[in-house]
């Protein structure tokens, strides 16, 4: 009865209007590209006229197998070492309490502080100038490094601050070494962190934009081709190439997603 | 006996484990921020740098009318942003936080996967649909109304377009703050007297307040630095500081000029961030340092 | 039930005289009713408790009082005010909660001062209450401290303080000692009485401790399935419980029950798994019938076998000894008849001659004990 529910639930429902207004917001726009990147009236696709020839101008895009062959190293050596300090780091930081504690996690953080395009010029300058590497894949790659190490390290702290590090003091009680401490017990249960984290980080690198392209010169991966074929006006092969790459993504997330509802972790989910 | 101590320590295995990544960012991002820095103070020739000390770049920066109109204007941008992402997510990482139940995790999630998709494709996206050809448009004109000038090539679109990439962060951030949040303290309110929004004042946003402000900085800083989507969405007289400062990287290579100009948006995200966590009061945030299993 | 809205109406403008009155509430939840029924009256300066088990709906029936759960049916008055349809920041009352709910990023004083700021009172007038308060709850000088930086008891105290600083219609209690310990909570049993004796205001506490119920309350309410069991005086309840489940909620730790094999005068003789028992009758019991006695320990005596001196009357039983612990005023006595049943008797200690694995008497007067027809509910 009572207009204490009438209050409540008006608050409730003006909330979730907003909810659904953000996703079609979000969503719109990268459908309608999926959309598009299967017609041939692109700018007024209704009724739409099935084709893939956007698909098949992608292909045969010059650089294209280049570019996508880049962009897969990069966001593949990105994520390695993204992932590997990061994991080290949290284990270290949330395991062991120590008075460096939070510069540390700050300094881990501090990437994110930063904006893409700081990273890619100041990036661009110290290698070409101090370190005499300008226009190599490998100068991307770290440059990508130093971001997605941030990212990654969120990833796996927002997991591990659940994990209960008396369950490490325990295996040691029963005779377990540190190795197999972190083989038997913590392993098996913050594996899908780090993979979310890998995950995280070879997207993010792989659809990078602003740090690689400073750093690559001539070197082609697919934002930048993209990029390149932007200027002169919309090109449809991109919409066949976000849809692509939408895809990818998606089967990486809900992939993650699986694991995560099958498994046993939770990012930042608390079950009441 | 101290170093025999240190070496068991437990601070010994945080550092041995932390150190290899914090010195990879401490080179390979603070060391290069530092020769910007230092670049700034020198002059560009025939696309050498000489390392003659001077403020010219700062100068110019300054006191030049165009420089200064695209500072504020990116200024001016940033903080509507900004301020509009907070006001539109608050209700909703809210509503996830407090109504999702089971489903908390997949609605953050849809939140935050567009993000990975790539600025570049996001902003074409957001292009195909604002633009004069773009749907909005196509289908004002298909039934029969003029197309929308404010929404093509414009500021407006910019601003939309930026709002677009970076509210996913707002969301998360205030998300994961109220995850923590003791709904309960509402019920404590509103039987002392408070109302809906009064509890929300009192007792909600100040709980939250840190998330709120990571949020902010999440938001603000790219979108101070944005170049992409002015350059697609803005129009002709769409640029913004991103752009100038990228323009000197570009053909011209006057990297020392482009190397103030970075030092200075620096700056200015920063000083942003620091006014903002200056109104953080940790005794009045329900900060407790805690982790689990401590 | 037009009438009754009349009547109810009509007693609406009379009702002033009492601090709290809840007409026939009803509460469901899918296929739950927590509450069911319920009209209860409670005056100014009553000390109320409400006890029951988990799942009884005493939780509920609290939070439709304050207005955090809305009535499916029925009415709430506070203060003489028919409040049913107003949000729980309209109905002024106060609130201690379980879990203390301090805002943590507030300092005491201004948890304190909340609802005085919420009405928007003069920072002078809020002054005032505040030292009124804290001196009640003697907690003068922690006014800017954080709750973070208090013991468990002072975060209680803040929280009462907080409830009653308004002056308010009623003050309800969820448990609120439940998170305290031990030694604690009994220091706060004491305080308790001497707040509600202090200030006058009625205190509605749910518990389910009803230890806690017979210290601290002048009337109870045993609440069971969502609806009250019986409602009265705490001795009233104690000494006369009208149900079995009353019985047995209000500490009668011995249960006897059997079938009646013939009725004399006012008595049943039940055979107690061998035994033969005398017991008073319940309300129309006949032979053949299952009985269910209930009898405080206290009122039993323990003595070594042959020992016992018995009152006229009593029923006298062997017993083997298997476990004493000493309570200080007395010891539990934990027995066991030659029909295998086991029986607690509250006595006075006695070291020498009563001594575990050892033969004693067991003696009780047959009036001392409750019955209630058995039907099967256990």
């Amino acid at each position: 009865m009572a207009s204490i529910n009438h209050q409540a639930s008006a608050l409730k429902t003006g909330q979730v209007v907003l909810l659904v207004l953000l996703y079609i917001f979000l969503y719109f726009p990268l459908l309608f590209i999926t959309y598009d990147s299967f017609v041939h009236n692109i700018i007024w696709p209704f009724p739409p006229e099935w084709t893939l020839e956007w698909y098949q101008k992608l292909l045969g895009m010059s650089d294209f197998h280049a570019g996508l062959k880049n962009s897969f190293y990069i966001g593949l050596f990105t994520a390695i070492p993204a992932t590997l300090f990061s994991t080290a780091a949290v284990i270290g930081l949330l395991k062991y309490r120590t008075r460096w504690r939070g510069g540390m996690i700050l300094l881990y953080i501090s990437p994110l502080f930063v904006p893409g395009l700081l990273i890619g010029i100041s990036t661009l300058m110290f290698n070409a100038n101090v370190m005499g590497m300008s226009g190599k894949l490998i100068s991307a790659i770290i440059a990508n490094t130093t971001e997605d190490i941030a990212f990654s390290f969120l990833v796996i702290l927002a997991q591990l601050v659940r994990y209960d590090w008396r369950m490490d003091e325990a295996a040691m009680v029963f005779g377990a070494t540190p190795a197999q401490v972190f083989w038997e017990v913590t392993l098996p249960t913050i594996w899908p962190a780090i993979l979310g984290s890998f995950l995280v980080s070879f997207i993010l690198a792989f659809n990078n934009l602003e740090i690689s392209y400073y750093n690559l010169g001539a070197i082609p991966t697919l934002p930048t081709i993209a990029w390149g074929s932007l200027r002169h006006g919309i090109k449809p092969e991109l919409f066949a190439l976000a849809t692509v790459i939408n895809m990818l993504v998606f089967t990486a997330i809900a992939g993650l997603f699986f694991l995560i509802q099958t498994g046993m972790v939770r990012f930042g989910y608390r079950g009441e | 006996m101290a170093v025999k101590q240190f070496l068991h320590s437990k601070d010994l295995k945080a550092l041995a484990l932390s150190l290899p990544g914090a010195l990879f960012i401490i080179f390979f991002l603070f060391l290069p921020l530092a020769t910007i820095v230092i670049y700034s103070f020198w002059r560009t020739e025939s696309y050498t740098m000489i390392a003659d000390w001077n403020l010219n770049n700062y100068l110019t920066i300054l006191t030049t009318k165009t420089y200064l109109t695209f500072l504020f204007r990116s200024l001016a941008m940033s903080l509507a942003v900004s301020f509009i992402s907070l006001v539109y997510s608050w209700p909703v990482a809210y509503y996830i936080a407090k109504y999702g139940g089971r489903y908390r995790l997949i609605l953050t999630m849809l939140t935050a996967a567009p993000f990975f998709t790539g600025i570049l494709l996001r902003v074409t996206a957001m292009q195909q649909i604002l633009g004069p050809i773009g749907v909005v448009n196509m289908f004002l004109s298909n039934i029969g109304l003029k197309p929308l000038h404010l929404l093509m090539y414009s500021h407006y679109a910019t601003a939309l377009g930026l709002i677009y990439l970076w509210i996913p962060f707002m969301v998360l951030a205030i998300y994961l703050s109220l995850l923590t949040f003791d709904f309960k303290l509402l019920d404590a309110a509103m039987i002392n007297g408070a109302s809906p929004l009064r509890a929300f004042w009192e007792v909600t946003l100040p709980l939250n307040w840190i998330g709120t402000c990571i949020g902010l900085a999440l938001v603000f800083i790219p979108t101070f630095a944005a170049t992409i989507t002015p350059k697609f969405l803005g129009g002709v007289n769409g640029a913004l500081y991103g752009n100038i400062l990228a323009h000197q990287f570009g053909s011209t290579g006057t990297w020392a000029l482009g190397s103030a100009m970075g030092v200075l948006m620096f700056t200015i995200s920063s000083l942003f961030v620091f006014i903002v966590f200056k109104t953080v009061n940790l005794n009045r945030s329900g900060y407790t340092g805690q982790i689990a299993g401590e | 039930m037009d009438t009754n809205k009349f009547l109810y109406f009509f007693k609406d403008m009379q009702t002033s005289s009492y601090a709290l009155q809840l007409v026939e509430v009803e509460k469901q939840f899918g296929d739950v009713r927590a509450v069911d029924n319920v009209s209860l009256e409670v005056k100014k300066g009553e000390f109320f408790a409400l006890l029951g088990p988990s799942g009884s709906g005493k939780t509920t029936l609290l939070r439709i009082i304050a207005g955090l759960e809305s009535a499916g049916k029925g009415s709430v008055f506070i203060g003489g005010k028919n409040v049913t349809q107003n949000p729980p920041y309209a109905r002024g009352i106060g609130m201690v909660f379980q879990d203390f709910l301090l805002f943590p990023h507030k300092t005491v004083g201004e948890n304190i001062a909340f609802p005085l700021k919420m009405k928007k009172m003069s920072p002078t007038h809020q002054q005032e209450q505040l030292n009124w308060v804290l001196d009640l709850v003697r907690m003068k000088g922690y006014e800017d401290r954080f709750p973070n930086q208090l013991s468990g008891g002072q975060k209680q105290r803040v929280a009462l303080a907080r409830g009653l600083v308004a002056r308010p219609d009623i003050l309800l209690l969820d448990e609120p000692l439940a998170n305290l310990d031990r030694e604690l909570r009994k220091e706060m049993e004491v305080e308790m009485r001497r707040f509600q004796a202090e200030i006058d205001i009625p205190f509605v506490y749910v518990t389910h401790n009803q230890e806690e119920a017979l210290t601290l309350s002048n009337r109870i309410a045993v609440m069971k399935d969502g609806h009250f069991e019986q409602v009265g005086d705490k001795l009233e309840l104690y000494d006369e419980p009208k149900t079995a489940f009353v019985a047995s909620f209000l500490g009668l730790n011995n249960t006897i029950s059997g079938e009646v094999l013939r009725q004399e005068n006012d008595f049943s003789f039940i055979d107690w798994k061998g035994i033969e028992l005398k017991i008073p009758t319940p309300n129309g019991i006949k032979p053949g019938d299952r009985i269910a006695y209930y009898l405080r320990s206290e009122k039993m005596h323990i003595n070594p076998l042959g020992k016992n001196t018995p009152v006229d009357g009593s029923i006298v039983l062997a017993a083997r000894l298997r476990d004493i612990i000493f309570k200080g005023q007395y010891s539990d006595y934990f027995v066991i008849l030659d029909n295998d049943e086991e029986m607690v008797i509250s006595d006075v200690p006695d070291i020498e001659s009563l001594k575990i694995g050892g033969k004693v008497d067991v003696s009780w007067l047959p009036s001392s004990g409750f019955s209630f027809a058995a039907d099967g509910e256990e």
